[in-house]
């Protein structure tokens, strides 16, 4: 076991390596460990750093540039839509809010009915998700952690008759602090960084953290390594210090749906059917927010531990889309999504511990794209189709909704001019017509599908295996291999995916 | 209250994308870079702004951030500028040119766009608000966002500063409690 930071190279380094995985989130880390454990030599290349529980101090300004790509700047092509992805070993799985859902077993129908996905049933996945729930200690949130943001969501759920359900989680020793997305100081997050790759790196792994992967390595139809550069891992700027060449048979593409297909992208991958870095959903959300009398208070607490699914079906095409759970912030979050400037706005943020806030999410059925600028850098092409923006309304007004029968004596949803109603005969008659990119504040965490999988290789990138159609020993494990959108949190299913997976990228290792 | 909207002025809409602004920000940097007092302490400290933009930021923090709310502490005060410096040092290069190209449209094009003949930060409050409410409603998708990343950037350099938390009822980091 190796482990070492790109910034402490002193020269340009060449190695050689069984395999090689690109990123440690949730799939690359899975990807790291199988591997090791079958003997193989395994080097893993991080983009961001290798962080400890200890450096989580929860400050917004610190944290934001440390955990996620861009400093959480990322957004779309046209500014439309944040995105907001992990760097950093453990990938999104340090900074998410450790929701654990599995795949529903109407998206695996699908998946093999439209997008010929095969091996990859309900009771073909059972062994990985159980394996994966067992390693990162999934349980049900009890009741008594359901924080007052997330009782706002219970109760007008509640009221209005509509389903919900208590969330699952890998959290083992919560300190109930709220800071969540900024890492867990206290690691009780069961996650990829505390779990997975601790087991890899036992096992064997090498690891190197920040280096950025520019090119795969592909000769005579099979990948035989990546080029890297290793940087001093301060902020986005990522000043480059040494060169890294790993040389391996097997390459594993783990670093998301968006870095995964530009890293794709900009290698020149043969691409014959135009299918690389298509097919992104994103999974995106705006928010709404009720201001109740009583504090709420909902930075405190488990961020996320109530959903409601009275919208949400699984049926492509369907009219109903929308995972509504609740969406948190703290200050710096928080005053960014709100309208407005100056003397109004710190009137709004003066309400900041009175509010309760909850976010819909649409099962995205629109068809975005990663693409790499002439740096090399990702693109994201993302025009929400009306079909999703119909649905992004219909997901606010129920929130709006919610909110309201739970006792907020105003909801704001947070467009240009804001929309602030009190009540359901107002809410009735709004004009939902201006929700849309751009006129309210959406953002995006769950990016799949760049690398789809599937049987034809016209409509898709990989094979059902995992393994590239046209590149012999390339293999994609993350979110880039769903055909669609999950509809809910990814990070079970990738972690079960690629476990479920790993065993052809060992194979092909082994030949 | 109705907000006031940008023209579509030929010149300016073309100036709304970003991927055009270079040239024009060229041009107008030559011009842009004059005038501009920052501290000689201060200038010479400055990593990731110009000393013109460090301005622009100044005057767009004090008009953001709290403007105007009696007792608060300030965006001066709490060096809103200077954290703005030090974060688009370390940036990626893409989005640091981004925005530096969005500064000299908020300096120089957006006022003139609402026929003002003096730059933003030359402009009195009451003016430069309207020019920043333009932007928030502008009809132009890029402009919007440029703002909404922007006002993110002002926020997060104000609401670090441990003084805002009580005014809003935060009691902030809790990181001393780690077992």
């Amino acid at each position: 076991m190796t482990v070492v930071r790109g910034r402490d190279l002193r020269g340009d380094v060449a190695v050689d390596a069984d395999a090689v995985v690109v990123g440690t989130g949730a799939g690359g880390s899975i990807a790291m460990r199988e591997l090791a454990r079958a003997g193989l030599k395994v080097v893993a290349l991080e983009e961001g750093g290798y962080h400890r529980a200890s450096d989580f101090d929860q400050r917004e300004e610190h944290m934001l540039p440390m955990l996620f790509q861009d400093g959480g700047g990322r957004t779309t092509d046209d500014l439309g839509i944040r995105v907001l992805g992990g760097r950093g070993v453990g990938g999104s799985t340090v900074h998410n809010t450790n929701l654990c859902k599995r795949t529903p077993d109407a998206i695996l129908e699908l998946w093999a009915r439209k997008y010929g996905v095969e091996g990859a049933s309900v009771a073909d996945l059972e062994a990985s998700f159980a394996s994966i729930e067992k390693d990162l200690s999934v349980s049900e949130i009890p009741t008594d952690d359901v924080n007052p943001n997330n009782d706002a969501l219970r109760r007008g759920a509640l009221a209005l008759g509509w389903k919900g359900a208590v969330l699952r989680h890998n959290r083992i020793g919560c300190q109930k602090s709220g800071f969540c997305e900024l890492g867990c100081a206290y690691d009780a997050k069961q996650n990829a960084l505390k779990v997975v790759v601790p087991q890899a790196l036992a096992a064997g792994a090498d690891l190197y953290s920040d280096v950025d992967v520019r090119r795969l390595l592909v000769e005579r139809g099979a990948a035989v390594g990546v080029e890297a550069i290793a940087h001093d891992g301060v902020g986005a700027a990522k000043r480059p210090v040494a060169k890294l060449t790993v040389r391996a048979k097997v390459v594993v593409l783990a670093g998301s749906a968006v870095g995964s297909a530009a890293l794709a992208r900009r290698s020149g991958l043969p691409d014959p059917y135009a299918r690389l870095g298509r097919g992104l959903r994103m999974h995106p959300g705006g928010v709404v927010a009720g201001r109740f009398d009583e504090a709420i208070l909902a930075h405190r607490g488990i961020p996320q531990s109530y959903e409601c699914t009275e919208l949400l079906s699984y049926e492509e095409g369907s009219d109903k889309r929308v995972w509504i759970v609740p969406a948190f912030a703290h200050p710096i979050g928080t005053a960014a999504t709100l309208p407005g400037f100056g003397a109004a706005h710190m009137r709004s943020m003066r309400a900041y511990a009175h509010l309760a806030v909850l976010t819909a999410m649409v099962h995205d059925e629109t068809s975005g794209e990663v693409d790499v600028d002439g740096d090399g850098e990702p693109v994201i092409r993302y025009r929400m189709t009306e079909p999703d923006r119909v649905q992004l309304a219909k997901g606010l007004v129920a929130c709006a909704r919610i909110l309201l029968a739970a006792g907020a004596k105003e909801v704001t949803i947070p467009a240009v001019p804001p929309v602030r109603v009190t009540s359901t005969r107002e809410l009735d008659a709004l004009d939902t017509s201006f929700v849309r990119p751009h006129s309210v504040p959406l953002s995006a965490v769950h990016p799949m599908g760049t690398l789809a999988m599937g049987k034809d290789p016209r409509v898709s990138v990989v094979a059902s295996t995992g393994e590239h159609h046209q590149v012999k020993g390339l293999f994609a494990l993350d979110g880039s291999l769903f055909p669609t959108s999950l509809g809910g949190p990814p990070q079970i299913s990738i972690y079960a995916f690629a476990l479920h997976l790993a065993k052809h990228a060992v194979a092909s290792a082994r030949r | 209250m109705k907000l006031p909207r940008l023209p579509r002025r030929k010149v300016l809409k073309a100036a709304l994308a970003f991927g055009v602004l270079g040239a024009a920000g060229s041009v107008v940097a030559v011009v842009r870079s004059r005038g501009y007092e920052v501290p000689e302490g201060v200038r010479k400290k400055l990593v990731g702004l110009e000393a013109w933009q460090y301005v622009v930021v100044q005057h767009l923090a004090r008009r953001v951030c709290a403007a105007d709310e009696p007792g608060v502490v300030t965006p001066d005060e709490t060096d809103v500028a200077g954290f703005v410096d030090a974060y688009v040092a370390n940036m990626a290069p893409r989005m640091r040119r981004d925005l530096g190209r969005f500064f000299g449209v908020i300096e120089q094009l957006a006022p003139a766009g609402l026929g003002m003949s003096s730059r933003f930060t030359r402009l009195d409050a009451r003016d430069q608000d309207r020019v920043l409410a333009s932007l928030e409603s502008s009809s132009s998708d890029l402009l919007r966002g440029g703002f909404e990343g922007l006002k993110a950037l002002l926020f997060m350099g104000y609401y670090r500063d441990a003084r805002t938390w009580s005014l809003i009822g935060y009691d902030g980091p809790r990181v001393e409690a780690r077992p």
